[in-house]
C-alpha cells in the first residue's frame, strides 16, 4: 500500500462556524493505481490533492505514507518525504519563468543533493524522452501551452518519484493537446508504474484513470 | 546550486530593469553619500593623533567673568609650563609655542610670503612625534637662531638644493642669519596648529627684536603651552588640582587643560591658531550621513519586500521542488548581496568621482583608496552589514510563503507585514521632514546673518599691508615719509575716495587686537578681571567705515601727533556702569599706567561677525598703523574693474619701496569668509536633503507598487461597482497622508529642538518661524502624494476585466 488517509477532516473557521472543507475522507491506494478525483467546484478535490501532497495540513484524522505516519511529521520531514517520493503537475504548469527548459528541468535536482555531472545525464534522458532537446535552452514563455505542460510533467518526473499529483492538468489545454498529456501518464502509469492522482473535470480524461472517486461538499460519495 | 542562484539573480534584476534600477540607484547614492560623509568625519576626528597623542595636554587660560569661570584663552604663559611641571609631577614635560602666520622668509634676495611658524621649545619635537629628515632631532632647537623647516618648506625654499646649513631671514631684510639645522619628515598629518617651519626658543631671548617680552611671566600671554602627562594619569584629578592652583599675580585667571586630540573639534576660544572645526557639524553630517544610508536600507527592504510577491509563485514551485526554508533564504540573502555589491561598487565609482570637488568644497584635502583603507574597513563592515540586515526581512518574508496557497494566487498579507512596512514608512519621513526643517533653518539663518547689519560699511574698502623688507630699524623716518608719500599718490587715484590707516578692521584676526584687562572706571572704580580689546586708527578711520556715533566724535591729534583721546563702544560705556552715552564723553580712565579722555562713542557694530556677541573694545589714535584702508568709488568698479585699480595701487607702491611685499583684503570678501564654513554646510545639508528625499520617493514608490499589487482585486471589484478614478486614487493614497501626517507630529518637536541647539552656536540668530515646519510637513506630503498617485494612477485606470479575470 502506498498511502491510506484515516477519518480525515479539515475545517475552518468562519464568522464562529466550523466550515468542513474535508469531512472524514478514508482513502486507501496502492501502488501502481491512476485515479482520478472529480467533483464540482468547491468539493474539496483541490485540497484533498494538497492534502495527500503535504502542502497541506489537516485537523483530524490519520495518514499514512509508505511506512511514515505523516500526522505526526514535523514539517521539515515532511518536505523531506514529499521531495523524495512525490511529484506534481499543475493546471497552469508553474514554470519558473526565468529559468530555461533546461533549468527548470534541473531545479528540483538541485534540492536533492545530485552531483553535477549527474544531473548533466537526468536531464539531458528527460528532455530525450520527452522530445523536447530542441527546446531546452527557450524560456516557458517562448512555449505553446501543451509543451509547458509537458516540461510540466517532465520536472515532476525527474526526481523520480513514485507518486505523480496532477492538479486539472490540461485545464488550460485544447483537446489535442490535452489527449497527448492524458496519453502520456497512461504511458508513464502503465510501463514505468507511477502512481498518479488527477483531479479532473472532464469524464473523458477521468476515463484513463482506473479508479474514480467523487467528492461533494468535502465528502466521499 | 549557488551558480544557479547567481545566474537567477542576474536573469531577475535584468528583467526587472526599472525596479532594480530604483533598487540599485538609492542604495549607491545612499553609500556614497555616507561614505563621503564618513570619510569629512574622519577627517575631521583624525587631527592631531599620533603615538601618544592621548597624553599631550594644551593649557589654557581661565577668566573670572562675574562670579563665573569661563573658557578665556587659547594662549598661556612663559611660566605656564614650568610652574605646572614643578607643582604636578604627572606633567612629565611641557612646551611652549609662539605662533606667528603670514610670516615672512628671505632667502638671499627671495621673498616668500604667507608662512607660519613658531619659537618652539626642543622637547616640542618629542612631544608631537615630530621625525626629523635630515639633522639631529636632540639639538636641532637649541641653539639660538636655529631654524627647522618642513619638507614642503625646503622644497619651496631650496628646490634640490641641499637645506641643511644654509641661513635663511625672517620678518625682514635685517634680521639676524637663520641657519637650518633640520628639516622635518613629511607626515600628512592634520593639526590644530600648522607650523611650515620651527625656531629655536632660546631665540626669543637673544633677539633684541623681541625686546623684552622674555621679563614678562606673567604679564602676558602669548604662548601656546603643551604639556606631556605620564601614561595612566588621571586627567580628570589633575584637571582640579590645574584650576585650583592659586597664582598670585593672576586673582582672576586661572589654569586649565583640555586634550590635544579634542582641540579642533571641541575648542573654540579666543586666539586660536587657526579656525577649529565643529565637533557640531561633524556631528550633524554624521547624522544625516547615517540617515541616508539607514533610508535607503529601508528601501531596499520596501521595496524587495513588495517585489516578493511577484516571487511567491517562484518560491511555492521551488518549495515544492523540495527547496527548504534556509535554501531559500540562502537564495534571496544572495540575490540581495549581488544586489548590494553592485550598488556598493557603483558607489564607489561616484565617491571617487565626486571626491576632489567633495575636497575642494569641504577645504579639506581628503583621500580615499588603498592608502587608507584601516579607515575604510569599519565602514566596508557596516555597509556589508547593512546589506545583510536589509536582506534579511525579505528573505523571511519569502521563505514564509506556504506553496499551497501562493500556487492559487492567495498571498497573505499578515498585518505584521503591514505594520513593519508602515512604520518603514513613518520613519522615513520622519527623517526626511527633519532634514527639510535643518535645511531651511540653515538658509534662514545664513540670510539672517548676511542681511543683518553690521553697523559698518565694508562695501569696497580695502585694506593694504605690506612689509618692507629693506629699511633699517633706525631709518623709521624713511619709512614714514615713503608711506606719506604713497598716501598722497592714492589721494590722487581717481577711484579713491577716502583713506584711513587702521591696524584691523571688522572681521580682521583676532590676534591683530590687542587684548588687556586693568582699567580705572571714570568713578573711580578699578576692573581688573574684565579683558577688553583694543587697535589703533588715523581719525578718518570712523567716517570712511560709516561708524555712526552714538554721542562725541572721533579723537583729535594734538600738536605732538599723538592723543590721549580714546573712541569706545556702547558695550563699553554700559561695562563701565553708564547709562547715557552723552554723559560718558569728555570723561577719564586710566589704564596702561596712563589716562584717557573719551572723545566719542560708537554706536555698538559687529567686530567680530555675527557667531559671538559684542565685546567691550576702545580704538584710540595712531597716525601710522599696519594696514592703509581706501575706499573705492564706483568709478573703480566700472572702469577697469577692480583688479585693475588693485594693479596699479600696487604698482605705485612698488615703485616707492621695490623691496616689500604688498597684499590687499577687500573688508566685505573677509567679513563673509567667516561664514564660510556654514555656507559649506548649509549648501552640503542641501544636497543629503534633497538626496535623502529623493530616496525616501523611491521607497515609497516601492511601497505603492506593493499596495496596488496586493489591493489590485480591489480596484477592479470598486471599478464593477461603480467608483471613479479619483476615488481609487483617494483609497489608495488616504493611508500615505495619514502616515505622513503622523511623521510629521513626531518630527515637528525633535527638529525644533535639534534645530535650537545648532542656533546656540550663533550669537544672533534668526527664529525658528512656523512655517517652517509648516513648509517642511507640506512639501514632504506633496513630494508623498505625487510618488504615491503616480502608481495609483495606474492602477486605477486599468480595465477591472484585466484584473478580475485571473480568478
Amino acid at each position: 500500500m502506498l498511502l491510506e488517509l484515516k477519518n480525515i477532516f479539515k475545517w475552518v473557521n468562519s464568522g464562529g462556524q466550523r466550515i468542513f472543507l474535508l469531512k472524514d475522507i478514508n482513502l486507501s491506494i496502492e501502488e501502481g493505481e491512476f485515479i482520478s478525483v472529480m467533483g464540482p467546484s468547491g468539493s474539496g478535490k483541490s485540497t484533498l490533492l494538497n492534502v495527500i501532497g503535504m502542502l497541506d495540513t489537516f485537523d483530524e484524522g490519520e495518514y499514512h505514507f509508505l511506512d511514515e505516519s505523516v500526522h505526526t511529521l514535523k514539517e521539515k520531514y515532511r518536505s523531506n518525504l514529499y521531495k523524495e517520493y512525490i511529484g506534481f503537475v499543475f493546471q497552469s504548469y508553474h514554470l519558473l519563468d526565468d529559468l530555461t527548459v533546461y533549468e527548470n528541468l534541473e531545479m528540483p535536482l538541485l534540492y536533492k543533493k545530485y552531483k553535477g555531472a549527474e544531473r548533466k545525464a537526468m536531464v539531458a534522458d528527460m528532455l530525450d524522452r520527452f522530445n523536447i532537446v530542441g527546446k531546452k535552452d527557450l524560456f516557458p514563455a517562448q512555449l505553446s501551452g501543451g509543451q509547458q505542460q509537458l516540461v510540466g510533467v517532465a520536472r515532476a518526473l525527474i526526481g523520480k518519484p513514485k507518486l505523480i499529483l496532477a492538479d486539472e492538468p490540461t485545464g488550460n489545454l485544447n483537446s489535442q493537446q490535452s489527449e497527448e498529456i492524458m496519453g502520456l501518464f497512461k504511458k508513464l502509469n502503465e510501463e514505468d508504474k507511477v502512481t498518479i492522482i488527477q483531479v479532473t473535470h472532464s469524464e473523458k480524461n477521468a476515463a484513463y484513470g482506473s479508479r474514480i472517486i467523487n467528492l461533494l461538499d468535502g465528502r466521499r460519495i | 546550486m549557488y551558480k544557479l542562484f547567481l545566474k537567477i539573480a542576474t536573469r531577475y534584476l535584468l528583467k526587472n530593469r526599472l525596479y532594480s534600477f530604483i533598487n540599485i540607484f538609492g542604495l549607491a547614492v545612499g553609500t556614497a553619500c555616507f561614505i563621503l560623509i564618513m570619510l569629512y568625519v574622519n577627517n575631521e576626528k583624525s587631527y592631531d593623533t599620533f603615538p601618544g597623542s592621548e597624553n599631550i595636554y594644551r593649557a589654557y587660560m581661565d577668566y573670572l567673568e562675574g562670579d563665573k569661570w569661563v573658557a578665556g584663552d587659547a594662549n598661556s604663559y612663559i611660566v605656564t609650563g614650568e610652574t605646572l611641571k614643578e607643582n604636578f609631577p604627572e606633567i612629565r614635560n611641557y612646551a611652549r609655542l609662539r605662533y606667528f602666520t603670514n610670516l615672512v622668509l628671505i632667502k638671499e634676495n627671495e621673498v616668500f610670503e604667507n608662512n607660519k611658524g613658531s619659537l618652539a621649545d626642543p622637547s616640542f619635537l618629542a612631544l608631537f612625534d615630530l621625525k626629523l629628515k635630515q639633522g639631529n632631532a636632540k639639538g636641532a632647537l637649541n641653539e639660538p637662531y636655529s631654524i627647522v623647516l618642513t619638507e614642503s618648506l625646503a622644497k619651496k625654499l631650496f628646490g634640490k638644493e641641499e637645506p641643511m646649513g644654509k641661513t635663511i631671514k625672517l620678518f625682514n631684510a635685517n634680521s639676524p642669519a637663520f641657519t637650518i639645522t633640520g628639516v622635518l619628515k613629511e607626515n600628512n598629518r592634520k593639526t590644530h596648529i600648522p607650523n611650515d617651519f620651527l625656531v629655536s626658543f632660546s631665540t626669543f631671548r637673544a633677539w633684541d627684536a623681541f625686546e623684552g617680552d622674555w621679563e614678562y611671566t606673567w604679564n602676558q600671554n602669548v604662548y601656546y603651552t603643551y604639556l606631556s602627562l605620564a601614561p595612566g594619569t588621571n586627567t580628570v584629578q589633575l584637571q582640579q588640582k590645574i584650576k585650583d592652583l592659586k597664582i598670585e599675580a593672576l586673582p582672576y585667571e586661572r589654569h586649565n587643560i583640555e586634550p590635544l586630540e579634542d582641540i579642533h573639534l571641541y575648542s573654540n576660544k579666543p586666539y586660536e591658531a587657526q579656525a577649529n572645526g565643529s565637533v557640531q557639524r561633524v556631528r550633524f553630517l554624521f547624522a544625516i550621513g547615517l540617515i541616508i544610508i539607514i533610508l535607503s536600507w529601508l528601501n531596499y527592504i520596501n521595496l524587495s519586500t513588495a517585489k516578493s510577491l511577484e516571487r511567491a509563485k517562484e518560491t511555492g514551485i521551488r518549495k515544492i521542488a523540495g527547496a527548504q526554508k534556509p535554501q531559500i533564504i540562502m537564495q534571496s540573502l544572495l540575490e540581495s548581496l549581488v544586489l548590494n555589491g553592485i550598488a556598493v561598487a557603483i558607489a564607489f565609482g561616484i565617491v571617487l568621482l565626486i571626491l576632489p570637488a567633495f575636497s575642494v568644497f569641504i577645504n579639506q584635502d581628503l583621500t580615499f583608496g588603498i592608502a587608507n583603507l584601516y579607515q575604510a574597513l569599519p565602514l566596508f563592515g557596516f555597509i556589508l552589514l547593512g546589506a545583510i540586515v536589509s536582506g534579511i526581512y525579505p528573505a523571511f518574508v519569502l521563505s514564509n510563503y506556504t506553496p499551497a496557497k501562493t500556487l492559487k494566487g492567495k498571498v497573505q498579507t499578515s498585518p505584521m507585514g503591514l505594520t513593519v512596512r508602515k512604520g518603514l514608512i513613518i520613519g522615513q519621513f520622519f527623517a526626511t521632514i527633519i532634514l527639510i526643517v535643518g535645511t531651511l533653518i540653515v538658509n534662514k539663518q545664513i540670510r539672517f546673518l548676511k542681511e543683518q547689519p553690521i553697523g559698518a560699511d565694508l562695501q569696497q574698502v580695502v585694506a593694504l599691508h605690506w612689509q618692507v623688507l629693506d629699511v633699517a630699524p633706525d631709518a623709521d623716518s624713511t619709512l614714514v615719509s615713503g608711506i606719506k608719500t604713497f598716501k598722497d599718490k592714492l589721494q590722487n587715484l581717481p577711484f579713491v575716495t577716502k583713506m584711513a590707516t587702521a591696524n584691523t578692521f571688522p572681521g580682521g584676526r583676532y590676534e591683530d587686537l590687542g587684548s588687556s584687562a586693568g582699567i580705572i572706571f571714570p568713578n573711580g572704580t578699578l576692573d581688573e578681571k574684565r579683558i577688553t580689546y583694543n587697535y589703533a586708527v588715523s581719525p578718518e578711520f570712523f567716517e570712511l567705515m560709516d561708524f555712526e556715533f552714538a554721542a562725541g566724535e572721533p579723537f583729535k591729534a594734538n600738536s605732538r601727533g599723538s592723543s590721549n583721546e580714546i573712541v569706545m563702544n556702547e558695550k563699553f560705556i554700559r561695562f563701565m556702569g553708564i547709562s547715557d552715552m552723552e554723559a560718558a564723553i569728555g570723561k577719564t580712565v586710566k589704564f596702561w599706567e596712563q589716562e584717557w579722555t573719551i572723545s566719542g562713542v560708537l554706536k555698538d557694530y559687529h567686530h567680530f561677525g555675527l557667531k559671538t556677541g559684542i565685546e567691550p573694545i576702545f580704538i584710540r589714535y595712531s597716525p601710522s598703523a599696519d594696514n592703509i584702508l581706501i575706499k573705492l568709488n564706483e568709478r573703480a568698479v566700472t572702469s577697469g574693474g577692480l583688479a585693475a585699480a588693485m594693479t596699479q595701487i600696487e604698482t605705485t607702491w612698488k615703485e616707492l619701496f621695490p623691496q616689500s611685499t604688498f597684499n590687499y583684503t577687500f573688508l566685505d570678501e573677509n567679513f563673509e569668509a567667516q561664514y564660510k564654513e556654514d555656507k559649506a554646510f548649509g549648501t552640503a545639508f542641501q544636497i543629503f536633503t534633497a538626496l535623502s528625499i529623493l530616496i525616501a520617493s523611491l521607497g515609497l514608490f516601492g511601497l505603492t507598487s506593493y499596495t496596488v499589487v496586493r489591493r489590485k482585486k480591489e480596484i477592479g471589484v470598486r471599478k464593477v461597482n461603480g467608483a471613479t478614478v479619483i476615488q481609487i486614487l483617494s483609497l489608495l493614497n488616504k493611508d500615505f497622508v495619514k502616515w505622513v501626517s503622523f511623521a510629521f507630529t513626531i518630527a515637528v518637536p525633535v527638529s525644533w529642538y535639534v534645530m535650537n541647539q545648532w542656533l546656540e552656536g550663533f550669537a544672533y540668530k534668526t527664529n525658528l518661524s512656523w512655517w517652517v515646519f509648516l513648509v517642511s510637513g507640506l512639501s514632504a506630503l506633496l513630494i508623498a502624494l505625487i510618488t504615491v498617485s503616480w502608481q495609483s494612477f495606474k492602477a486605477a485606470i486599468v480595465n477591472p476585466v484585466q484584473t478580475l479575470r485571473d480568478e
